[in-house]
Order: structure tokens, then C-alpha cells, then sequence
């Protein structure tokens, strides 16, 4: 029996350590980023209620996030953040079950999720076209003026040996290219279907790309010919790549606009908070975050706080 | 939902990116990246296993290998190296050495020693004990590390699509991205019938090398020391 | 490939609750196993024949990869896919297909002298195995505890491809940004843990089996 006692013994030790820890931190086994089931709906906007603000995977989204909620703080609204969440399908859902409360979008591809067909084009039309397109207990605030668009860019080299300059150029090379993007990008109506039915070009095939290296090292080196990315990344300008103009809007206006829960939207402290950051945001204001963060490795939620600051908002 | 719409949808399997693709991507990567280790593996096995010297780094080398994090490793080299085909199955067949070099090693070291002396006391070269002797009484096991080296590989080069975008991999990662559990159950379903049929292959090879082995005698059960569970890691 | 140190120092508590996420989800998979694969091991050594049946069919199970067994989880138990549940069980179902398989060896490597002895001299079945076989075992028990428990620390990190893998998100955090500190931090982490653990395990193995302290099994 002695052995069997030991080992039971260390055994239950360890687990209980382990536990404590548990207790200690704030849940390690809650994954930061996962969407759990409704029961943790209390991260409900109503009046004083905390804010949860998620995010995207990408750079761009966790700054804003932070931007978000940080000025909910300092106008007296307790809010935390989850970012990191993943692509809109998967946030959306954390958003209509609860677990997160607002989230920064962009208008266009906004509206294009929740209406294929939407007919608006300008920021204006798409902004207006928002309210009615979205599910139940979710409403949009103010839009900014800042933008981000999705690109598709060649490289310099590449342009130059074929002449592509534009999304019209494409089908002209499309059936003998590949084109790079995120793994969401297969279906959405701004990627191969949108290029397929707007500009008839049809790609060879896609690959979907996780993270930006190795789509940035395979656009260099010519396994893929086409790739896409976000007009304020600073990869465009640092590796000079061209981006293809888009003579038939398939890519909607994206300006930054908050996405919440409509007990947040009925708060007014939280809105006017939201409200001033989304007036004062730019998008040159993105292009230096983004590089803060990406280039310098800064921390999202230290320069978040330093850009309210300079702004008066914090 | 039905989870098997993924799979029972015949668009799914063609084009580039179909299933049937896919699949033959990670053969493709699984083949070339087993037989490379093997190439190294072997000769340094039976090197290891015959003289017994450098026995210590076989031993050093499998314990080693298990604590790797695959993924770590795989994104470290392609950041390093870039996203060819080569460094990913430069790192495959990194992955799948420890279990090959082991399995050879301990096979040819453990070889029947009355056979060995036999042998040296007819007078055979060191060649002649190797391929005649030595070599066939270690085959079984040389076999289960390819056994074990193949899972492996299967296993990561699943992984390996989170930077190339190739193999069944791919499944799991634009199904996590799109929310669609139809796609990512494609994908592990396809990877589990991979593993299990090369499993069940490789081991049935391994049946029939251990009969040519010893044909003559009764076969001792329970005595093949399990060789799966010595050179055996977790595939990622 | 410069380390960025401020970068880890202003990380440190993110860092933290990844290791200690970490330790959790691959220990207890262990621990679970370990509970399971005692009993179960001994059953399966009990049939005999019927025994290698089960033990390749624990085989073809433990060739699973783990990323496809993850997946695969929330189907059985009706789970998130999110849900570190999945990573626990699937981990757990691994460890004991392994485990299985040491407590068996090593009941089958108890010399039939040993036992005969045990019973003439007295013992009864559970007596003899509690007392006799199963500390007999243990060495090679001891020898699957730590494959699995090394395996296992470096299986979790797998799991970031499904939105999970505790120190793997510093995989995913370095390589989404070309910024090869926080693999390295976790590279060195997890080998840390993993030596950790085995080591752990050895002692562990040393102290409540002095009598074969020179026996070293790989």
C-alpha cells in the first residue's frame, strides 16, 4: 500500500497546487479568446455594467479595442478586453451570445456580411444602410472618418513586368496566378467571388494564409502573384508594394465604427466615450499605431493609452 | 448540422484545393520527408547499433525528441528559412529521425547474440554479420520506428499547413477561420484515416519482417519487447 | 535573432498565465490517465488473449494525430470547440492508450517465480498484486508516466491551430509578427517544463523504488 499512498499523495499534491494557482490568476483554464456559452452574459452594456471589448486576430483590431475601452474607463464605464478573438464569423458570434459586448468593424465589409447584396457604395451610403441590415440587440455607433481598407497589391517588380495596376488588369493574368489571403477571404464577396463576377478574373487557385510572413515571403518570391492586405499596414510602403485600384468599388468604404450590444447603446456615457474617439481617429492615426505595434513591438494597450492621452480623452 | 457535409460534397474533393489534393500533398510531404530521415537514420543506426559506440546519443536523442513542440519548431525554421517546400520537410525529417535512429540502433545492438556469434565464428566480414544476420533480425523493429516516424510526420505536416497553406491541414485552419466544423471535421477525420490505415500498413510489414525473421521458431508472444512503447513519441 | 528582453519583462504576467494554463492542461490529463490505467491495465493483463486485441486497438487510437483528435472532441462530448475540455480529454485518451500499455508490460515482465512465491507463502490475489507485481511494475509504469508527461507538455501547444495551446500562443504571438522572442520564450519554456517534469518523475520513481536505483530505463 505504501507505493499506491505515495504516488496518490504526490498526485493529489500537484493537483491541489495546481488549483490554487487556478484561483490566483485570473482562470487559466478561461481562454482569454474563447467565446463561452450565454451564461456568461453579464458582460451586458446596461447603465454601468461592465463592457467587454473584443477583437480580431489582427494588429489593428486589439489597438483599437484597447482605444475602446480605455475611453470607456475614463469616462466612469468599467470595461475589460478579450482580443484576439478571431475573424468575424467567430467574434460576431461572441457578440450575439454575450461573451464580448462591442467590438471595432469596419463599414463596408460590416455591411456586406450581414447584406451580400447591399447596393451602397460611397462611406455615407454605407453607413446609413447599416441599422437595418443588422441581427436584433446589435446596433452600430458613430462611424470615424479613419479607414482601413482591404487591398490586393502586386509587387513593384511584378507590376512593372505585367503592367497590373488595377483590379480590372487581373484577368489577364488571373487563370495562369495564385492569390494569397486570409482563410476567410475564399468565400467573401470582396474576394475570388467578387473578383470572378465583378472583374472576371478567375485565379488559378488560393492559398490561405494564417499569419502575414509567410504570405509577405511567398509574394516576394513569386509563389503567389496576388495577395491582399490592409491599406494602413506598414508592409505595403516599407517592401513598396503597388496596390490595384478598384474602378468598381468591389471593396466597400471601411471606416472604423463601433459594433455593440444595444444595452451599450442605450448607455449614454458609454456612447459619448465611443463617440469622441471615433471623431477624433484618423487614419494616419492607424498607419503610426499600427506601426507602433507591428515594427516596434510596443504593446497594443500602451499605446492605445498614449494616443487617448495626446487626444485629451484619457 | 451534419458534420459529414464537407466530406460527402463531391466540389469539395476536386480542384486544387479539394480534399483529394490535399491528400496527396501530405503523402507527398509524409513520403519524401520519412524516406530522407530514413536515408540518414538507418546507416547511422546500424553504425550505432553494430560497434555500439555512440549508443549513449540514441538514448540522449529519442528522450529529447519528445519534449520538442513541433509547431515551435516549424515556425521558428520557416521564419528563418523562408516557406519552400524544402524547410518544411527539412523539419519533417528532423522530426521523424529520433524514432528510426532509435528503433534501428536498439535492433541491430539487440540482435540474437547467438546468431552474431555464430556468425563471427564462420568468419564473416562485418558486412556479411550486418546484412545477414543483424539486418533481418532488426527488421521488425527498424520497421516499427518508420512505423512511429510516419505518424509523426503525418501529425505535423498537418501543422505544417498553418504556414504553407498545404496538406489536410489546411482543412482544420479555413474551417476554424470560416466557423465551419463541417470543414474542420473533413480535415481530421481525413488526417486520423491517414495515420490509421499507414499505422495499420506499416505494422502488417512489421508483422511479416518479424515472421522472416524467425521462421523457424515458435513465435513468442508478449516477448517483442514493445517496441512501440521505447521508440514510440506522440505524433503532434 | 536578438532576444527583445523588454518585451518579455512587460510580458511577464501574460507569460505566466500561459505556463501555468500549460502545466495544467498537460498534467492533468495525466493524472486522469493515471487514475484510469491502473485498473483498466490490470484488467487487460487479466484476459490474456484478449489482451493484445485491445492493446492494438489502443494503438491505432494512439496514432491518431492530436490536432484531428482535438477536433474531433466536441462531437463526442458536446463541447466548444474552444473549450480546453477538448485538450484534456483528447490528452487524457492518449495517455492512457499509452499507459495501458506500460502497466501491462509490466505486470507481463513479473517473473512467474516472483508470484508463485508470493502464494505459496500466503498471499491472496490482490494482496499479491498490491504488494508483489504491481512494485515490480512500477519501473516500467514509471517509464510510460514520463513519455506520456513529456509527450503531452509539447502536444498542448498544438492546439493553437484551434484557438487554444497555452504557451503555443507565444508560437502563434512570434510568428504572426516576424518576432522570434516570444518562440524562443516558449521553445525554452516548454523543453524547460518537460525536463522539469521528467525529472520530477525520475525522483519520484527513485524515492518510492530505492531497491532499483541502478536499473536506468531510457
Amino acid at each position: 500500500m505504501k507505493i499506491k499512498k505515495s504516488l496518490l499523495g504526490v498526485g493529489l499534491g500537484i493537483a491541489g497546487l495546481l488549483l490554487t494557482a487556478c484561483g490566483g490568476n485570473s482562470n487559466p483554464l478561461g481562454d482569454a479568446s474563447s467565446p463561452q456559452p450565454s451564461q456568461s452574459g453579464s458582460a451586458t452594456g446596461a447603465q454601468g455594467a461592465p463592457v467587454v471589448v473584443g477583437s480580431a486576430d489582427f494588429t489593428e483590431s486589439k489597438i483599437l479595442a484597447e482605444i475602446y475601452s480605455q475611453a470607456l474607463k475614463a469616462k466612469g464605464v468599467e470595461s475589460s478586453t478579450k482580443l484576439g478573438i478571431g475573424s468575424r464569423e467567430i467574434y460576431t458570434k461572441a457578440l450575439q451570445d454575450g461573451s464580448i459586448s462591442a467590438v471595432p468593424e469596419y463599414t463596408g465589409n460590416l455591411l456586406l456580411n450581414f447584406d451580400a447584396n447591399a447596393t451602397a457604395t460611397t462611406a455615407e451610403e454605407v453607413e446609413k444602410s447599416l441599422p437595418a441590415v443588422l441581427p436584433p440587440g446589435i446596433k452600430v455607433l458613430k462611424a470615424s472618418p479613419a479607414v482601413d481598407q482591404d487591398v490586393y497589391v502586386v509587387t513593384k517588380d511584378f507590376s512593372a513586368k505585367s503592367g497590373i495596376t488595377s483590379l480590372e488588369d487581373l484577368k489577364k493574368i488571373a487563370s495562369t496566378s495564385t492569390l494569397g489571403g486570409p482563410p476567410e477571404l475564399e468565400k467573401r464577396a470582396y474576394g475570388p467571388p467578387g473578383l470572378e463576377k465583378i472583374y472576371g478574373a478567375k485565379f488559378k487557385s488560393f492559398v490561405p494564409y494564417a499569419k502575414y510572413p509567410p504570405k509577405i515571403s511567398d509574394l516576394d518570391s513569386n509563389k503567389i502573384q496576388v495577395a491582399t492586405f490592409f491599406t494602413t499596414d506598414a508592409v505595403i510602403s516599407e517592401k513598396g508594394y503597388v496596390q490595384l485600384e478598384d474602378p468598381q468599388s468591389m471593396i466597400l468604404p471601411q471606416n472604423v465604427i463601433p459594433l455593440v450590444r444595444s444595452d451599450v447603446a442605450d448607455n449614454a456615457n458609454a456612447v459619448a466615450a465611443l463617440d469622441a474617439v471615433q471623431s477624433a481617429l484618423t487614419t494616419e492615426d492607424l498607419v503610426q499605431l499600427d506601426k507602433k505595434v507591428d515594427s516596434e513591438r510596443q504593446d497594443p494597450a500602451q499605446v492605445a493609452g498614449e494616443w487617448l492621452k495626446g487626444k485629451g480623452l484619457a | 448540422m451534419n458534420i459529414f457535409s464537407y466530406l460527402t460534397d463531391p466540389a469539395n474533393w476536386q480542384g486544387p484545393a479539394g480534399i483529394w489534393n490535399l491528400l496527396l500533398q501530405h503523402l507527398a510531404y509524409t513520403a519524401a520527408s520519412v524516406a530522407i530521415a530514413a536515408a540518414i537514420a538507418i546507416p547511422l543506426g546500424i553504425f550505432i547499433g553494430h560497434t555500439g559506440r555512440g549508443s549513449f546519443l540514441v538514448i540522449g536523442v529519442s528522450n529529447a525528441a519528445r519534449a520538442v513542440p513541433t509547431l515551435g519548431l516549424l515556425v521558428l525554421v520557416v521564419l528563418l528559412l523562408g516557406t519552400g517546400v524544402g524547410p518544411i520537410i527539412g523539419v519533417l525529417a528532423v522530426l521523424a529521425l529520433p524514432p528510426i535512429l532509435t528503433a534501428t540502433a536498439t535492433g541491430i545492438q539487440g540482435a540474437d547474440h547467438e546468431a552474431v556469434h555464430a556468425a563471427r565464428a564462420l568468419g564473416m566480414s562485418a558486412r556479411q554479420i550486418v546484412s545477414k544476420v543483424e539486418w533481418p533480425l532488426a527488421l521488425p523493429l527498424v520497421i516499427s520506428g518508420l512505423r512511429s516516424a510516419t505518424l509523426q510526420v503525418v501529425a505535423t505536416a498537418t501543422v505544417a499547413a498553418y504556414s504553407s497553406g498545404e496538406g489536410l491541414g489546411r482543412l482544420l485552419i479555413t474551417g476554424n477561420a470560416t466557423r465551419n466544423y463541417a470543414e474542420m471535421f473533413a480535415g481530421a477525420f481525413m488526417v486520423a484515416a491517414l495515420a490509421i490505415v499507414l499505422d495499420i500498413l506499416l505494422g502488417g510489414l512489421g508483422w511479416l519482417a518479424s515472421r522472416h525473421a524467425s521462421p523457424g521458431r515458435r513465435r513468442r508472444r508478449g516477448r517483442q519487447a514493445s517496441p512501440r512503447g521505447e521508440t514510440v513519441s506522440q505524433p503532434a | 535573432m536578438n532576444l527583445d528582453w523588454a518585451w518579455i519583462q512587460r510580458n511577464l504576467s501574460m507569460i505566466g498565465n500561459l505556463l501555468v494554463e500549460h502545466i495544467i492542461l498537460s498534467v492533468l490529463p495525466v493524472l486522469v490517465a493515471l487514475v484510469i490505467s491502473l485498473p483498466l491495465g490490470f484488467l487487460v493483463f487479466k484476459t490474456k488473449r484478449v489482451a493484445n486485441v485491445i492493446l492494438a486497438f489502443l494503438g491505432v487510437i494512439y496514432s491518431i494525430p492530436s490536432l484531428a483528435l482535438f477536433v474531433m472532441m466536441p462531437l463526442i462530448l458536446g463541447t466548444k470547440i474552444l473549450n480546453p475540455v477538448n485538450i484534456v480529454a483528447a490528452l487524457s485518451i492518449y495517455s492512457i492508450a499509452l499507459l495501458v500499455r506500460s502497466v501491462v508490460d509490466g505486470l507481463r515482465s513479473v517473473p512467474a517465480s516472483v508470484k508463485e512465491s508470493a502464494s505459496a507463502v500466503g498471499y491472496g490475489w490482490l494482496r499479491r498484486l498490491v504488494r508483489v507485481e504491481l512494485p515490480l511494475a512500477m519501473p516500467v509504469i514509471y517509464s510510460g508516466l514520463r513519455v506520456v508527461t513529456v509527450s503531452n507538455i509539447a502536444l498542448v501547444s498544438v492546439a493553437v491551430l484551434i484557438g487554444s495551446g497555452a504557451l503555443g500562443k507565444l508560437f502563434d504571438l512570434g510568428f504572426g509578427s516576424f518576432f522570434y522572442t516570444p518562440i524562443i520564450v516558449g521553445l525554452v519554456l516548454m523543453l524547460a517544463l518537460a525536463l522539469a517534469a521528467d525529472a520530477l518523475i525520475l525522483l519520484m520513481q527513485r524515492g518510492t523504488l530505492p531497491w532499483f536505483r541502478k536499473r536506468q530505463t531510457a
